[in-house]
């Protein structure tokens, strides 16, 4: 806790939130755009990963800048991040399980 | 000795110590404060919550031959009857968010400083930014349930070309997927649920400001705890805004 925070670091500290308030927007736009303009001519596929991608880039701008993660003990980052570890298993597995229940229903 | 402690807890300004109570633990781990420690584990269960639901959806998703078009599900604008606007007012709901959150980091910094007259102003953006979101939200909901759709009826299904379409006709079958009424308004009243939540801390903590309950601790550590959740709804919404709107 910086009560003693100097005019410089609040400067600053000010800068990188409107920096990552400038990023957020513009990635928010070129989704939508990106979504309405490429969105009907590409397969689902690479849209899909293109939206994955830059919502993991928007999240991670709000946990490190918003949320300021970015400035605590690395120990402490890795206690939240390795827990989620967990959902790469459970996303496979259920999305897995899903498609199999896809196949098994409505053949094609 | 409760009274001792009492007094100690009221003149203890330092959030990374705690007055000794003989027990241990004055000193926090990690270099940051309990309380915020204990707000971000919370977050980390709560995101758990979030991933549960939203692997539900994807799971469910999957397991189905046909979904609907977000594009053509979520296509109106308020003032705009009959609009083909597509993700143009979930995009405004969305940009709505990221200001508020905008403003409580900066209430957070004007903390850092002692300013409460800073710290009341942009917890009003905050405050106000919330229930604008709030409010799109609701004319969302009452919009796709005028269109019919329920939890357990979803009139948007395959035309003859698989186009998603609106059954206006009340059928006994469902056009759509029915799970996709019950995931749509599980999951964004989830979210819902916890921006109404999170409005009414803000409320508190303006308050809380406004009568200088931090200016006399002599820390605005509880502004960074209240923001901590704040910014967590705005993180979960990217990911419901990802899953119903985008894919």
């Amino acid at each position: 806790m910086s009560n003693h925070l100097t005019e410089e670091q609040y400067q600053s500290g000010v800068k990188a939130v409107w920096r990552a308030t400038a990023i957020l927007s513009v990635v928010t736009v070129v989704e939508v755009a990106v979504a309405l303009i490429l969105g009907p001519h590409f397969p689902k596929i690479i849209m899909n990963t293109f939206y994955v991608l830059a919502s993991l880039a928007k999240a991670f701008f709000i946990v490190g800048e918003f949320m300021h993660l970015k400035y605590e003990k690395r120990a402490f980052m890795l206690s939240l991040g390795v827990p989620l570890v967990f959902l790469v298993w459970a996303i496979i597995a259920f999305a897995t399980e899903g498609h199999y229940w896809n196949v098994l229903n409505y053949p094609k | 000795m409760a009274e001792i402690l009492e007094i100690n807890e009221e003149h203890h300004t330092d959030v990374l110590t705690r007055p000794d109570n003989g027990e241990g633990g004055e000193k926090t781990v990690m270099n940051i404060s309990y309380g915020k420690t204990m707000m971000w584990y919370f977050l980390l269960s709560d995101a758990f919550t979030f991933s549960a639901f939203l692997i539900a959806y994807a799971s469910i998703r999957l397991s189905q031959p046909w979904w609907p078009d977000p594009n053509l599900v979520f296509k109106s604008f308020p003032g705009m009857a009959h609009a083909n606007a597509p993700l143009a007012f979930v995009s405004v709901m969305t940009f709505i968010l990221i200001l508020s959150s905008v403003a409580v980091v900066r209430a957070v910094q004007e903390g850092h400083r002692m300013n409460q007259k800073g710290v009341m102003l942009w917890m009003i953006g905050g405050i106000v930014g919330g229930a604008m979101f709030l409010g799109c939200q609701a004319w969302e909901w009452n919009n796709l349930i005028t269109e019919g759709l329920r939890p357990y009826y979803n009139p948007f299904g395959p035309d003859a070309n698989g186009i998603t379409h609106l059954v206006h006709e009340k059928l006994s079958v469902s056009p759509g997927p029915i799970a996709f009424g019950a995931l749509f308004f599980g999951i964004t009243g989830f979210h819902g649920f916890h921006v109404f939540t999170g409005v009414c801390i803000n409320i508190w903590a303006f308050i809380a400001t406004a009568n200088g309950t931090f200016q006399r601790r002599g820390h605005y550590e509880m502004i960074e705890k209240v923001g901590l959740y704040w910014h967590f709804v705005d993180l979960v919404w990217v990911f419901v805004f990802l899953a119903f709107y985008l894919m």
